[in-house]
């Protein structure tokens, strides 16, 4: 066990605060905790408390609510609190509304399912509960150490086993069979459904809402209100969708995880934690069910080429009926999963909401036309993106041309001043006479190069087809602009591309030209002549892969594929040639509400390989077929379940898939506020 | 389909030479003048016949631009044949082969084939790079040289095939071994195993195995 803080925290503002801010309370919590007991006025004791346990609701840490962990014992009973901190500074972006969510009241030992230790090699240690109805709380992170001291505490009191397999794991309430046991934490249609069937008294059709209503512990009397807290709790958070998902997210990892250890110690197998190949699992297979036909088996399966499971893989069951692993005992186990838990719809990224609609939108606004809760707003998009008509508005806003807490007629007014700024800058090039580009060679390349991607850029599309189409000659004249506005940069491939649907939307020369500049700012290292803006994302990507589907990236690093160059076209113009282009426009928009993660594309990108693991590691692509695979995945892609995997993806790697991100990749502004473009002649 | 032989090809040149247009019109014989520009690298394919061997062309179409080189690099690996191809209407198109042939000779094994493609053919009125000239430039990189037309399909076929063929003398003569997929070669029915011993599918299949 490990107790020490593994890293200095003397630099972290977040650490500092919180230190400052528990500082009072801790001398008395730590005094509490050395008496071990100590009576409340209702018989209750606490055993156990610790201050300065923290949440990460998001990857970002102004957002971490801090707080204090108990363990109370009442008779015969052990009951947990997490109770968050009131009004604490550094968390000004935490709502009340949030920290109530977390709060976590009383809960019984008697509901408590699980509890797993994680020992990150960078940052708290911090451990995740799993409840027998199969949700989880978020994971609890101790800033100041004390798990060891946490589970030894519990140890005393509750019946608690530490999984022979893995030493971080620890099962409350633990069963005697071991089959049992093993079937039981994988009862996913009970984790899930917890939400829908418990009690008969609510219609199954209204979802998770009616969890836990009966699940009073009869011992706890005294406390009722805070029971009665605590399921109100329950309920307002599982009517979160998010939150549900989270929670389910957590219990799949974990499932994941206690299917492979338990089968591996049903089995005794001795063969380490890794991902075990097909091989391993028809060992498992014919030394426990069918031990006469170890040999048959064995010879059944060498055509399959083994591929090795997917570490959220009952996710995957789950939505996509992959029930093809039934002749090992571990598919048998999947198998099992899979059949009961198809029957249900669960929760995984929420479901794609309608477009925000004008009715919808104007409630966003105040009467003068400022957002009133840009995250809100953001938030909304998100989940569905936006109505065509719309679009011209919003979009202005989530690039950022225009701020949220414009006005109206501010906003009227940027447009007016920004418009001359075009003109201005355009009549840079219109300036420049037939004499003088003949002397300027650096301008009639690129006036030559962004003419002859103007006319190959989806002509296909109504808007910009026939012959001296005017649009066409608008994204000539922009992108030409551009390449002035931002010489340094210049103009590249690809660009055309971003600034298409911009110019669909927006209708109007200079807006168009300014909500592309804002875009800009975010993707212009994508065009950067020694693409290093290509070559961080590609990066991150491979880490998150790696983060998030470790046989996958084993996979690739074997076969020679770590550089992603796959994934090049996905990223450098954001999915545009893999959807049509309604698609695209409203992937685009989620992307640019930054609401999750200003890096959603790559979890997108993430979404989409692990949707075809399977396939590109069963038929032993090699670069060539990956990239040729890829590309043919054009055009069939369904963007809204990739969309909530994506999302889903993102929460699952919370902070630990923010720090796969190194600072300033695109689409984040960059570090110093500046970018800074390589300046070399284009041959081209 | 069955294949004797799959000859991976890469075609490589400036933006906005013809690349696209040479493969499209090499594999749906049409020349489509609005065709969106390559992000990356778009695939053809094509089944050709080389002494009564059908051959299956595996086509990877470049994309052009100067940023893009580094990416495109990666694609050259594997390739058993390039068509490098210049605008004969524009003449900056062919002052930069030398940088193109600078990185196929460093990118792509040694022994790959280069044919060097004078497009847009049809365009002689608007001609900037002499046929002498683009004779002389193959001749001196010990390149095929052939001018051609995506739009009138000019020796667009002809281009592929010629390249296919010497591919396939290489084969007879033994320059490469064909087991060894980096050449950019895939045996297939019919094959001809090389000289080192050929892979499944070979000549242990039987079929038209000779030499």
């Amino acid at each position: 066990m490990q107790e020490t803080e593994l890293h200095d925290l003397s630099d972290d503002a977040d650490y500092a605060a919180s230190q400052l801010q528990g500082s009072a309370s801790m001398m008395r919590s730590d005094s509490i905790s050395k008496q071990s007991s100590s009576s409340d006025s209702d018989g209750a004791e606490i055993v156990y408390s610790k201050d300065n346990v923290t949440i990460h609701p998001t990857q970002f840490a102004s957002e971490r609510i801090g707080g204090r962990l108990k363990l109370i014992k009442q008779g015969s009973s052990l009951f947990m609190s997490w109770i968050p901190y009131k009004g604490q500074s550094s968390n000004a972006r935490v709502s009340e509304k949030d920290r109530n969510l977390y709060t976590i009241r009383a809960v019984p030992f008697t509901e408590v399912r699980s509890i797993r230790r994680h020992t990150p090699a960078l940052g708290w240690q911090y451990i995740i509960v799993v409840l027998s109805s199969g949700l989880a709380f978020p994971p609890l992170y101790f800033y100041n150490g004390g798990v060891k001291e946490f589970l030894a505490t519990i140890k005393q009191h509750v019946f608690i086993v530490r999984s022979s397999e893995d030493a971080n794991a620890f099962l409350v309430n633990d069963f005697q069979n071991p089959l049992q046991r093993t079937l039981s934490s994988l009862e996913l249609p009970r984790a899930v459904s917890v939400a829908i069937e418990p009690s008969t008294s609510f219609s199954a059709g209204e979802s998770p809402s009616n969890e836990n209503q009966q699940r009073i512990d009869g011992g706890f009397h005294n406390e009722s209100s805070s029971i009665s807290q605590y399921n109100a709790k329950q309920r307002q958070k599982v009517h979160d969708p998010r939150d549900l998902s989270i929670q389910v997210l957590e219990k799949f990892s974990l499932v994941t995880k206690f299917a492979r250890e338990t089968t591996s110690q049903l089995f005794r197998e001795g063969h380490g934690n890794g991902y075990g190949a097909i091989e391993r699992r028809n060992h498992d297979q014919s030394s426990f069910d069918y031990p006469e036909r170890v040999s048959s088996v064995k010879e059944n399966v060498p055509d399959e080429i083994p591929v090795p499971s997917d570490p959220l893989e009952k996710i995957y069951c789950l939505k996509h009926n992959h029930v093809e692993e039934a002749a090992t005992n571990l598919g048998t186990f999947e198998l099992i999963s899979c059949k009961e838990v198809d029957k249900l719809t669960l929760v995984w990224g929420k479901p794609r909401q309608p477009p925000l609609g004008s009715e919808e939108w104007v409630t966003f606004l105040d009467s003068e036309g400022r957002i009133v809760d840009s995250k809100a707003l953001r938030k909304r998009v998100f989940y569905g993106g936006v109505e065509h008509g719309l679009r011209k508005e919003v979009w202005a806003l989530l690039l950022g041309y225009h701020s949220y807490d414009s006005t109206y007629a501010e906003r009227e007014y940027l447009r007016s001043i920004k418009k001359s700024e075009y003109e201005t800058i355009k009549i840079q090039w219109q300036s420049i006479s037939p004499e003088q580009a003949k002397r300027f060679t650096k301008f009639r390349e690129r006036k030559g190069l962004i003419e002859k991607d103007v006319v190959r850029t989806d002509r296909s599309f109504s808007f910009y087809d026939g012959d001296d189409n005017t649009n066409v000659n608008l994204l000539r004249d922009i992108l030409l602009t551009y390449s002035f506005y931002n010489f340094d940069l210049g103009y590249c491939q690809g660009m055309s591309d971003l600034l298409s649907p911009i110019l669909f939307v927006m209708e109007d020369e200079s807006e168009s030209f300014w909500c592309f500049v804002a875009l800009m700012e975010r993707l212009g290292p994508n065009f950067n002549r020694d693409q290093n803006g290509m070559h961080s994302q590609l990066f991150a990507l491979c880490k998150l892969v790696e983060l998030l589907d470790s046989p996958l990236h084993n996979y690739f690093k074997q076969n020679d594929c770590l550089n992603y160059f796959f994934c090049f076209r996905w990223i450098l113009i954001q999915f545009k040639r893999e959807f049509e282009y309604e698609k695209t426009m409203r992937l685009w928009e989620v992307l640019w509400t930054h609401y999750l993660s200003e890096h959603l594309h790559l979890y997108v990108c993430v979404a989409i390989l692990k949707r075809y693991r399977k396939k590109i590691m069963g038929e032993q692509m090699d670069f060539d077929t990956l990239l040729k695979f890829i590309n043919e995945l054009s055009g069939r892609i369904d963007l809204d379940s990739i969309l909530r995997d994506a999302e889903a993806l993102c929460i699952c790697a919370g902070e630990n898939g923010a720090a796969c991100i190194p600072p300033g990749t695109p689409p984040s502004l960059p570090v110093d506020g500046l970018l800074l473009y390589t300046q070399q002649d284009d041959v081209l | 389909m069955s294949y004797a032989y799959l000859f991976k090809y890469i075609i490589i040149g400036d933006t906005g030479v013809g690349k696209s247009c040479l493969l499209l019109q090499f594999t749906d014989k049409r020349f489509q003048p609005v065709h969106d520009l390559t992000i990356g690298v778009e695939f053809g394919a094509r089944m050709i016949t080389i002494d009564n061997k059908p051959i299956k062309l595996q086509i990877w179409d470049t994309a052009g631009q100067e940023s893009f080189r580094s990416i495109t690099r990666s694609y050259y690996r594997g390739a058993a044949g390039a068509l490098l191809v210049y605008d004969i209407t524009r003449r900056e198109t062919f002052n930069h082969l030398a940088s193109w042939l600078e990185d196929a000779r460093q990118h792509a094994n040694a022994n790959m084939t280069i044919m060097l493609i004078g497009n847009k053919c049809d365009l002689a009125h608007r001609r900037a790079v002499s046929t002498e000239e683009g004779e002389q430039f193959a001749k001196e990189h010990g390149l095929i040289f052939m001018e051609a037309s995506a739009k009138t399909a000019q020796n667009v076929e002809e281009a592929f095939i010629k390249t296919a063929a010497t591919i396939y003398k290489k084969i007879q003569d033994g320059v490469f071994d064909v087991s060894n997929e980096s050449y950019g070669i895939k045996v297939g029915y019919g094959g001809i195993p090389g000289p080192s011993g050929g892979r499944d599918g070979g000549s242990a299949q039987g079929g038209g195995c000779c030499s």
